[in-house]
């Protein structure tokens, strides 16, 4: 066994094995680190305001269930770009809204 | 029904502050359709509209919550969840119509509820569990 082969049988192949566990116990946590909400951190995401699906309100087919469809305003849709116009005539007459007459507060 | 979408859009532009356009998506794909799943089950068991906003609420933040809530104009009966997980603030917001199938009673412990999910860190299973107690409190139309 010469020099090359000791080396990988008594170091490459117990680096290979840390290599793996590591990659097991901190490889997916990095993708997805960025949606963990911690209480006391900076909420640095713009605001989104999600709204019940139109047609699921009525009937939840099971491909709504599979896919997000919560309307975010932020992001463009096709719904949204058919409204526009209508956006702004509403934007021009302000019209009323409801009155909140109740609800709950609360801090954590 | 898509001027819901239009109430909802109109609102953001004047809302409270917006943050950096450049940053990501507050939600996973899979916390998304979970809450996807929360907002349309519950509005449809109930007739309510439930609605879900997150992001930063301007100081007084019970102010800013009604003004929110007043430009769901082509909303029925809404029911407005606001969250400020930046300001550990949570406001639910009802109007005439849902304040009479959701008093402030069954308001309060929804609020509870997912205060305790969100002082451990579980955003979307706040918001999930609290659209849940809000809709078993509204019952069914």
């Amino acid at each position: 066994m010469n020099i090359v082969q000791t080396v990988l049988i008594f170091a490459g192949i117990p680096a290979a094995i840390f290599a793996v566990f590591a990659l097991a116990v901190y490889g997916r946590s990095q993708g997805r680190l960025h949606t963990r909400y911690r209480p006391g951190r900076a909420w640095t995401f713009r605001p989104v305001w999600y709204l019940p699906h139109p047609d699921g309100a009525r009937q939840v087919s099971a491909a709504a269930l599979n896919t997000p469809s919560a309307l975010a305003p932020g992001t463009t849709s096709a719904p949204a770009i058919e409204t526009t116009p209508a956006a702004a005539i509403e934007s021009a007459q302000p019209p009323v809204g409801p009155v909140a007459v109740g609800g709950a507060s609360g801090e954590w | 029904m898509s001027g819901e979408v239009v109430a909802s859009r109109a609102a953001l532009g004047s809302g409270p502050s917006v943050g950096r356009a450049d940053t990501p998506e507050p939600f996973s794909p899979s916390q998304l359709a979970r809450i996807d799943e929360a907002l349309t089950l519950s509005s449809r068991e109930t007739g309510l509209t439930f609605s879900l906003y997150v992001g930063e609420l301007a100081d007084p933040s019970r102010v800013t919550a009604e003004t929110l809530f007043s430009q769901l104009v082509d909303a029925h009966e809404p029911v407005l969840i606001a969250v400020s997980p930046g300001q550990r603030i949570l406001q639910i917001v009802t109007g005439e119509g849902a304040a009479r199938r959701l008093p402030n009673r069954s308001c309060a412990l929804a609020a509870l509820g997912m205060r305790a999910s969100f002082s451990n860190g579980d955003l979307t299973g706040g918001i999930v569990n609290g659209l849940r107690m809000l809709a078993d409190a509204a019952g069914r139309r």
